[in-house]
């Protein structure tokens, strides 16, 4: 797995990804939706599975002594490496922006450890919806994205207008740390388990998949 | 872990392999391959020949059918018989904008068995510039490159899905020499073709396949030496000797050519009809594909 996750790291890798992770530094934005932050690692592994089909990346994978299933799960370890990655450089622009000396996110959810919590469901999603329909058939990798991207704007309506209609959100999540921390850490521990368990889903689900799935030339 | 401790002396045997796509079959495909000889992979374009080589891999999931490397089942074996095959699948397409020295760098670390000194060897004998990206190269020299990957891991079986394709004569008539000093080291290899000089020159055996099915498997020469051609100044007549024994007819500016089995062509009948000649590979597929029917 370490041989094929450097595979993914120092061939199939998009530079875009790299450029992506930078924009975690949009939550100094004073307003902004900053779900759509995280959402550009779902276009960056879009563009990674993209370039992946132009450069015959599976059939030079299939070439070397590895399973098929194997394939599978260094891609999606990648995007989980990479997911984690822009969460992880988010935070101190996270605690920047909390501790700039203006009113809260009004475009939507502040900068705080719900957000995270939220958008790590948000990214389960993702991770699930895209990788289970890339893995039925490679060649369509822009039906993948555009299924895993619907579903995820649909999340990102969802949760912005419980920010503004339900009271929970609007007076428990969505107000500056460290207020209500034990609500919030356990949004976040939920946002952590159904991202593992929806990554660990598809892992399992779409190297069952592609395993019989015929590679065209 | 599996054991290769006793060496069969087929290095690949395929059985039954069945697959039905809508518009074609591979219908009981079954060959073996002899250690240490080069096998030639022949039929017209659509013939199966890249689904056959594609079913070993498991690129293409055959409906039935076993494929057994070096006597163990492939899907019981995959990773361990992978280290031992060098295979190269419709040319080096991947990462086309990667260098060289990137690719090698990713390549090796699969590979216990990765030999620094013969990649450096080879890559200096078939003049690979490292710094430059497969884009770069000719497709003689990317099948070369290709090469040199597999036989840095000590491959000892090379499955190529017609590397010739698309090289200039000089360019494949230098591939095939290089095939056939790696066949006396005593590497097994297996390429699939549709020119038949690629064989003339280099192959010990062939294996034919036609509309999905392998219609012989045999020795190149005693393969050869299995048909004769009939020249003939007019066209057989309909319902004749020549007509009822000819294995495919063929129209040509002046008179017709047809192949005959050579017990056939050992016939009176045979020789009342025309001179009769050796036939060579290219004579044989083509009119094998053509049939025995007239078709102009």
């Amino acid at each position: 797995m370490a041989d094929l996750l450097r595979k993914e790291f120092k061939l199939a890798l998009h530079p875009t990804a790299i450029i992506f992770l930078a924009l975690s530094a949009m939550m100094l934005i004073p307003n902004y939706p900053y779900y759509v932050i995280f959402f550009y690692t779902g276009l960056a592994v879009f563009f990674i599975c993209l370039s992946a089909r132009e450069n015959n990346d599976v059939v030079f994978s299939m070439m070397l002594p590895t399973e098929k299933g194997e394939i599978v799960k260094a891609r999606i370890l990648m995007a989980v490496l990479l997911e984690t990655a822009q969460l992880v450089i988010a935070v101190p622009f996270a605690v920047i922006r909390q501790n700039m000396d203006m009113p809260g996110n009004q475009a939507g959810m502040d900068a705080n450890i719900s957000l995270f919590g939220l958008s790590l469901i948000m990214l389960g999603i993702f991770n699930y919806s895209f990788f289970r329909a890339y893995y039925k058939d490679i060649k369509k990798v822009g039906t993948a994205f555009v299924k895993a991207s619907t579903l995820v704007f649909v999340y990102m309506a969802i949760a912005e207008t419980c920010d503004h209609a339900v009271p929970f959100f609007k007076n428990v999540l969505d107000t500056p740390d460290p207020m209500y921390i034990t609500h919030k850490l356990i949004v976040l521990a939920v946002g952590i388990a159904v991202f593992v368990v929806l990554t660990l889903a598809v892992c399992r689900k779409a190297a069952e998949s592609f395993e019989g799935s015929d590679i065209q030339m | 872990m599996s054991s290769f401790n006793s060496e069969p002396a087929s290095v690949l045997d395929v059985r039954g392999l069945y697959k039905k796509y809508p518009a074609f079959e591979l219908k009981d495909v079954s060959f073996s391959l002899e250690r240490g000889k080069i096998t030639g992979f022949i039929g017209r374009n659509g013939a199966g020949k890249s689904t056959t080589l594609n079913s070993l891999f498991n690129f293409v999931h055959p409906d039935s059918g076993d494929i057994e490397f070096f006597g163990e089942n492939f899907s019981d074996s995959e990773f361990d018989i992978k280290k031992r095959v060098g295979f190269v699948a419709g040319g080096i397409d991947y990462y086309k904008n990667k260098k060289i020295k990137t690719i090698t760098a990713v390549t090796k670390r699969f590979y216990e068995s990765w030999d620094d000194a013969a990649y450096k060897s080879y890559i200096n004998e078939f003049a690979i510039d490292e710094e430059k990206t497969p884009g770069q190269l000719s497709a003689g020299m990317k099948v070369k490159y290709a090469l040199a990957l597999a036989l840095s891991h000590n491959a000892e079986l090379l499955i190529m899905d017609e590397p010739t394709s698309g090289l200039d004569p000089v360019s494949r008539d230098e591939l095939l020499d290089d095939f056939m000093a790696l066949c006396d080291r005593g590497i097994t290899i297996l390429f699939s073709t549709h020119i038949t000089s690629d064989l003339d020159k280099c192959a010990d055996d062939i294996i034919y396949i036609q509309n999905g099915k392998i219609i012989a498997e045999t020795g190149m020469d005693s393969f050869v030496d299995s048909f004769r051609l009939l020249k003939m100044d007019e066209e057989p007549s309909e319902g004749g000797w020549v007509t009822g024994h000819a294995r495919g007819i063929k129209r040509m500016r002046k008179g017709y050519t047809v192949l005959l089995g050579t017990e056939d062509a050992e016939s009176p009948d045979a020789s009342a009809n025309g001179t009769i000649e050796k036939a060579d590979l290219e004579d044989i597929m083509i009119h094998l594909e053509k049939g025995g029917r007239n078709n102009g």
